[in-house]
């Protein structure tokens, strides 16, 4: 291969050369894990915290669907505690977001809307899928939920894949549930509850920085009331949590080894603004 | 030196009337081979209502398969389907080496692993660049794997395309030979009279979509335009991307500057090309750019962002390479009417010239034969053999599919025997083009 010419990266020169010459240069500029975004094992864990987050809300709404469906509450009560909660809830995030309370009235309008409409429509809204077997409906709700979880936006890092899907879904879901309760009054309470759980207090948690202690306090009261209805799905419920928070997370620190981009002169431009 | 004859069957999904790189490069490459006493025929899917066997220039004969478009102009990978069909335009044209072109055609891929099955040589073009991060790369380059785990050689245009593909389809590099693409240079002879000198104009020739820049391109016009008073694009090609530009030309009033010419035919794009003082690629990956190689050709200051194999093409004098972000184009773009304004450019003619010595498709023909010779000396594998060497690539239900197709090759062996199929005539030659050394040795 000594034709006494010093091979070249170009396509127009080395005429001496065979094509299939390899140079000792070959894969020169190959480079490895230039990009490497390792998450230790607490920020996985946090992670891990808010979806667990999620699931709790759901499993302490279907809860709160169980309490009004067997009349162990009444929906004044709910109703009355949701507010209450809401209220606490709104001036943590001022708080947090001092900007918001200067469009206080507009917020005021807001709610008084939804309140009026949601309590005019709620003979309506609770008719609506009432024609439907029972058994669809819970399988369609669960379905619901499910979807919720899978589109949720879990963090200011994660792509949201679908962020309006995952709030409809979810109102799809307890709209359904509404219709197996008793009175108008009962879907109305559910139905505002469901809109603090799935619509406003996604926003209070984004803003709140401690997931874990959120996380934890979630899943105590939870498996609390969890264990007032069924003591089985009360052991699955801690097995899926130790699994999401803990198992998870770890699986993905540890897998992390394996790790391995390339990087060379062929990669597509990125544009950057 | 007594030239030996092949027959080749060229397999890709990307042909006439489709229009691009690959297509153009097996069209001229299968010319140039017959020119040189090979015998070619080419096999791809059938576009619209072009279905069955046409001849083209110099009698290129090519079959339009029967089977329907499934994406982006490729077939279904079925494996299975076409097998017979294949089978039998093989034998019926007493095919020896199989050359398929294209990562992303799946009757490439096809044909080749019949071609193998039935013992004939196979050789693979590959004609892009793939990344390693997106699930999409990963999928592609684990098929590409397969699919040349068994392949006798393959051809890149550019080093860094070797680089890629060695990385991914984990070939020997041995095996990989580098053998850029060419330009027709007497298509693209300079003509600076159709110049107009009342302005600086700028031409791009590309398809508008991502992959080539457009994004880039649309910001870089106003900020131009509103720099210089005498500068005004001219803008070749269609693409999902147009109307980007259409926007920012309305919103920046620049209807009189800016010109879409829309999709052109392949003849037409010297006209654009001499219309013009000074040559953008936006690319922000490419193997090999057959563009800038046009416009230099054609005596235009070629003016591109720095990506994949385009700093192998030209020479540095010939081309001001940028990196791919907006500020560089443009003070790149800016150092290319500085120097025209000086006259600090080189000849048209003279560049031309440079241009037709370093690329021609008679030198890259013979650079193919070469390839092709020395896959005809490899021994034949056996189906054992075959299967070894497709274990490597780690999927081992793909040993399943190939085995299937050898199965249904030999039904087919009893169903459609060898005997029974007529072998096709050769296409008289009249008048077939002859590379100057040729000629003697006929």
């Amino acid at each position: 291969m000594t034709v006494g010419l010093q091979w070249q990266k170009n396509l127009y020169e080395n005429y001496g050369l065979p094509d299939n010459y390899t140079d000792s240069s070959f894969l020169e500029q190959l480079r490895r894990n230039i990009k490497l975004n390792n998450v230790t094992l607490i920020e996985a864990v946090t992670f891990g915290g808010t979806v667990c987050i999620q699931l709790n809300i759901v499993i302490l709404f279907v809860i709160i669907f169980i309490w009004l469906y067997n009349e162990w509450a009444s929906p004044n009560v709910i109703f009355i505690l949701g507010v209450i909660y809401t209220i606490i809830g709104y001036f943590l995030y001022c708080l947090k977001e001092p900007s918001t309370l200067t469009e206080f009235t507009k917020h005021i309008r807001t709610v008084l809307i939804f309140l009026t409409f949601g309590y005019i429509l709620s003979p309506v809204l609770k008719t609506l899928t009432e024609t439907i077997s029972t058994d669809t409906i819970y399988a369609m709700t669960i379905l619901m939920f499910l979807v919720h979880l899978i589109f949720s936006k879990y963090g200011p890092l994660q792509i949201s894949l679908s962020d309006s899907l995952s709030i409809t879904s979810s109102i799809f879901g307890s709209l359904m549930l509404a219709s197996r309760l008793a009175s108008p009054l009962h879907a109305f309470s559910l139905l505002t509850v469901s809109v603090q759980c799935f619509v406003l207090l996604p926003f209070l948690i984004y803003k709140l920085s401690s997931k874990l202690l959120i996380s934890g306090f979630l899943t105590l009261s939870t498996l609390y009331f969890l264990l007032l209805v069924s003591q089985t799905l009360s052991y699955v419920f801690v097995a899926t949590i130790v699994f999401l928070h803990f198992v998870c997370p770890y699986w993905y620190v540890r897998c992390q080894k394996y790790k391995d981009n390339i990087y060379g002169p062929w990669d597509e431009a990125v544009i950057t603004s | 030196m007594n030239v030996i004859k092949h027959k080749i069957c060229m397999v890709s999904d990307f042909f006439y009337p489709n229009m691009g790189g690959v297509e153009e490069h097996i069209f001229n490459l299968s010319q140039c081979l017959m020119g040189r006493g090979h015998k070619v025929v080419v096999l791809t899917h059938s576009y619209g209502d072009r279905i069955g066997i046409r001849y083209m220039t110099n009698g290129l004969k090519v079959y339009y398969i029967p089977v329907k478009v499934f994406y982006n102009q490729c077939v279904l990978p079925t494996m299975i389907c076409s097998i017979p069909l294949i089978r039998y335009i093989f034998l019926r044209e007493e095919i020896q080496i199989v050359h398929g072109h294209s990562a992303f055609s799946a009757l490439a891929h096809e044909g080749m692993l019949i071609g193998r099955l039935m013992g004939l040589k196979t050789i693979f073009t590959d004609h892009s660049l793939f990344g390693f991060a997106d699930a999409s790369a990963i999928l592609t380059n684990k098929f590409l794997e397969i699919s040349l785990a068994d392949c006798n050689h393959c051809i890149c245009v550019s080093h860094t395309g070797k680089e890629n593909t060695v990385l991914r389809a984990k070939v020997l590099k041995e095996k990989v030979s580098v053998i850029p693409n060419a330009v027709d240079t007497t298509l693209f002879m300079p003509d600076t009279s159709k110049r107009d000198d009342n302005f600086i104009t700028i031409v791009i020739v590309s398809r508008l979509v991502y992959r080539k820049g457009v994004d880039l391109l649309a910001r870089i016009i106003p900020d131009l335009c509103s720099r210089y008073e005498n500068v005004q694009f001219l803008i070749a090609g269609d693409g999902p991307k147009r109307w980007l530009i259409e926007e920012v030309r309305e919103r920046n009033l620049l209807q009189h500057r800016v010109t879409l010419l829309g999709s052109l035919e392949h003849s037409q794009i010297r006209h654009v090309l001499n219309k013009g003082h000074i040559f953008l690629n936006t690319s922000l990956t490419e193997a090999y750019c057959m563009a800038i190689v046009e416009a230099a050709s054609c005596g235009l200051q070629v003016v591109s962002t720095k990506v994949g194999g385009i700093p192998e093409v030209l020479p540095p004098d010939l081309i001001y390479l940028v990196e791919p972000t907006i500020p560089a184009l443009v003070s790149g773009l800016e150092s290319a009417i500085t120097d025209y304004k000086k006259g600090n450019i080189r000849c048209p003619f003279e560049m031309h010239r440079r241009i037709s010595l370093f690329y021609n498709w008679f030198n890259i023909t013979k650079r193919t034969e070469i390839v092709y010779n020395l896959v005809k000396e490899e021994s034949k594998k056996n189906l054992g053999q075959q299967l070894a060497s497709y274990i490597q690539s780690g999927v081992l239900p793909y040993l399943l599919v190939v085995s299937l197709c050898y199965i249904i090759l030999q039904v087919l062996e009893i169903l459609v025997p060898r005997k029974y199929i007529d072998i096709a005539k050769d296409y008289v030659e009249i008048n077939v083009i002859h590379s100057r050394g040729d000629e003697k040795e006929d």
